[in-house]
């Protein structure tokens, strides 16, 4: 049986399975060495008590957060790629990062994220909720209904906007504010808590179930909207829920962790190539894999360089890229939505 | 230019050890004038227990830069510094021996041998606590804030220190001392960086003050802005910053206004590369400077003066004796600088 004609629990299984290793290798490597029994004595709260801070209050909820803004993205992109019908939609396209990165960057020049730990993840999630509200707004005033290509119009040019803005504020702010204001665009999971961990989980649990329900509509769109209407899909509502519902998902991340490009638009490509674009078995596929890469991703970006932490979007772009390439030459690739 | 400001930082120097020698030099001077100790690392351990305050082992509380309120349960004995500058003060009040971890922009030999943490902004949170500090001095301004506030949640104690002008750097020293335990070594380095200060201002009195620009960066133009330690310590030594109405630290200037306000001298802090002054001669702007164009052009190295330390009594004498080279200990009543130091 090739790989391709997996029924899908055995594709979930092994994902699955990718996804429990790829956690596992989080936990274990670092920039502290550390040995099997010492890891296993530290999950378990025996030993070292400098060991066990290492393992359950920083490497365990940083590999947590990574594993779900890792799905939550890949899932995001899935739904935005078949609601659009085009190949480069991706979870920031409603303008959801420069939206958090605006609420981000405002909280660290007028000094409330110095002041109080929480303001910028609440700032970021409001700025991407606001922006992706505004777009939505924009679309739904050009025609009655919901014209998906003006919503990507509007999506882009709100995030020139809102960009704009931001280096605006930064031209007139203190070189201390800038540095941070950077690392913050530039994404990384260093923030990682329980709390954290257990905020992003409230947010997608119910975003998971909602866009699992909407698979089989999402199908009907890629033969076109009249069609899916004819079928019995309530289009508008369909539509309205899923961009919501996606955009949610990416709102949540990028507060925790800022803006990780890429993971959301290759993940699902790359699921796409192998298994076919039927979104009952891509949505849980991508959050799989999405959990796994940008695991993997974090992990490498901590340990590549000895104590020097990576920004995790290098190393997203230069590991997936030539792997995704790779995968788009082979005969039987190629792109569908 | 903003990922410029950040490379451009002072104290976040990409220093050689040549450099870091020939601070530790101008340590050695301070150490001399205190009579505390020698800059040699064997000898470090031993100040460090001998220069402790008869109150060692008494809880310590005291608020940070950032307004954060600090305790200890006793002086700190295993300190990570992320801040270079910081470090350097460690060293200067005898508290080399406390110092566990470094950053890798610390060189001085009392810490080479340490284990880094990374770099001072990003560094690594889960190697600062396998280091089990009591004590880590951090930035205002980290990577999103994220490091105080793992460690915090760790039960690590933070201090945040604050390195924008001198009175910063000697609350800094006061700090330092006070956290350590070593209250009076720290007032005598205090002590000994102030008179050394005073020195400075005592020799620059009555001399004519020239007009300069402070040059951090060319491209865009980019100064010491009046609220920094650079401008105080350029006032100190005699010369009158042309841009003391910026409100910003660092600020971006318009190349038409340096030339419009028309400095008589350019300092320029020169070193590992940043600014080459033939460069400047060729660029336009610059090379129609009144200035450059005779040649009252002067340089500091970038790598003693950037740094918000007890090292600022040396730069506040390099300074003094580049802005009036008159003054130079070795070639009293030399002429003007002119391009020959300036055209390197």
């Amino acid at each position: 049986m090739t790989v391709r004609a997996w029924p899908v629990s055995l594709r979930l299984a092994v994902l699955g399975v990718v996804t429990a290793v790829a956690l596992v290798a989080a936990v274990r490597l670092g920039a502290v060495a550390m040995t099997w029994s010492a890891l296993a004595d530290a999950i378990a709260g025996r030993g070292d008590p400098t060991t066990i801070t290492i393992i359950r209050e920083l490497r365990l909820p940083r590999a947590v957060q990574a594993a779900l803004v890792g799905a939550a993205l890949a899932m995001s992109g899935a739904t935005f790629q078949a609601l659009l019908r085009n190949p480069l939609a991706e979870p920031y396209i409603l303008g959801v990062s420069s939206g958090a990165a605006a609420g981000a960057v405002l909280t660290v020049v007028t000094g409330w994220a110095a002041r109080f730990v929480w303001s910028l993840p609440v700032a970021a999630f409001a700025g991407a909720v606001l922006s992706m509200l505004v777009v939505f707004r924009i679309a739904f005033n050009v025609g009655r209904t919901l014209d998906t290509r003006v919503l990507l119009l509007a999506g882009v040019v709100m995030s020139a906007f809102l960009a704009a803005l931001i280096w605006l504020v930064l031209a007139f702010a203190d070189t201390e504010s800038v540095r941070s204001a950077i690392f913050w665009m530039m994404g990384s999971h260093a923030t990682a808590s329980w709390r954290s961990v257990a905020i992003l989980a409230v947010c997608l649990a119910p975003s998971v179930v909602v866009l699992f329900a909407l698979a089989r509509p999402l199908n009907l769109f890629a033969i076109g909207e009249p069609t899916a209407a004819y079928l019995g899909i309530s289009v508008e509502r369909t539509k309205l829920v899923a961009f919501g519902t996606a955009s949610l998902l990416a709102a949540a991340s990028v507060s925790v962790s800022g803006t990780i490009g890429f993971v959301g638009l290759v993940v699902p490509h790359t699921v796409r190539l192998i298994w076919g674009g039927d979104n009952r078995s891509l949505l849980p596929c991508a959050a799989l894999l999405g959990a796994a890469f940008l695991v993997a991703a974090d992990t490498l970006a901590r340990t590549i360089a000895g104590a020097n932490e990576l920004p995790i979007g290098i190393v997203t772009a230069l590991v997936g890229v030539p792997f995704f390439v790779w995968l788009l030459r082979r005969p039987t690739g190629g792109l569908t939505t | 230019m903003f990922f410029g400001g950040r490379r451009r930082e002072p104290d976040t120097p990409d220093e050689g050890t040549e450099t870091r020698r020939r601070a530790c030099r101008g340590a050695f001077a301070l150490f001399a004038v205190v009579g505390l100790a020698a800059c040699a690392p064997d000898r470090a351990g031993e100040r460090a227990r001998s220069s402790r305050t008869a109150s060692a082992d008494a809880p310590i509380e005291l608020t940070d830069d950032a307004g954060n309120a600090v305790r200890l349960a006793h002086p700190a004995r295993r300190i990570v510094s992320l801040i270079p500058s910081a470090t350097e003060t460690l060293i200067a009040i005898g508290a080399a021996g406390d110092i566990v971890g470094r950053t890798r922009y610390d060189t001085a030999p009392e810490v080479a041998a340490l284990p880094s943490v990374g770099g001072g902004v990003d560094a690594s949170v889960e190697a600062i606590v396998n280091m089990r500090p009591d004590l880590v001095i951090a930035w205002r301004s980290d990577s999103r804030g994220s490091t105080r506030e793992r460690l915090v949640s760790v039960g690590i104690p933070v201090f945040v220190l604050k390195t924008e002008d001198t009175t910063d750097i000697f609350r800094g020293i006061a700090s330092m001392g006070r956290l350590t335990g070593r209250d009076s070594a720290a007032l005598a380095v205090a002590t000994s960086v102030r008179r050394g200060l005073d020195d400075v201002r005592r020799a620059a009195a009555g001399r004519p003050t020239p007009k300069v620009f402070y040059l951090v960066y060319n491209d865009p133009p980019m100064t010491a802005g009046p609220r920094t330690f650079i401008a105080q310590l350029l006032s100190l030594a005699g010369a009158k910053s042309i841009f003391t109405d910026s409100s910003q630290l660092w600020p971006n200037v318009a190349m038409e206004e340096i030339l419009r306000r028309d400095p008589d001298l350019l300092v320029v802090p020169a070193g590992a590369g940043v600014n080459s002054l033939d460069r400047l001669r060729q660029q336009s702007g610059w090379r129609d400077l009144r200035a450059v164009r005779e040649g009252r052009v002067i340089t500091v190295p970038a790598d003693i003066v950037n740094r918000p330390s007890p090292i600022i009594a040396r730069s506040a004498r390099l300074l003094l004796e580049a802005i009036h080279p008159e003054l130079r200990a070795d070639s009293a009543g030399a002429p003007r600088p002119t391009s020959a130091p300036a055209a390197r």
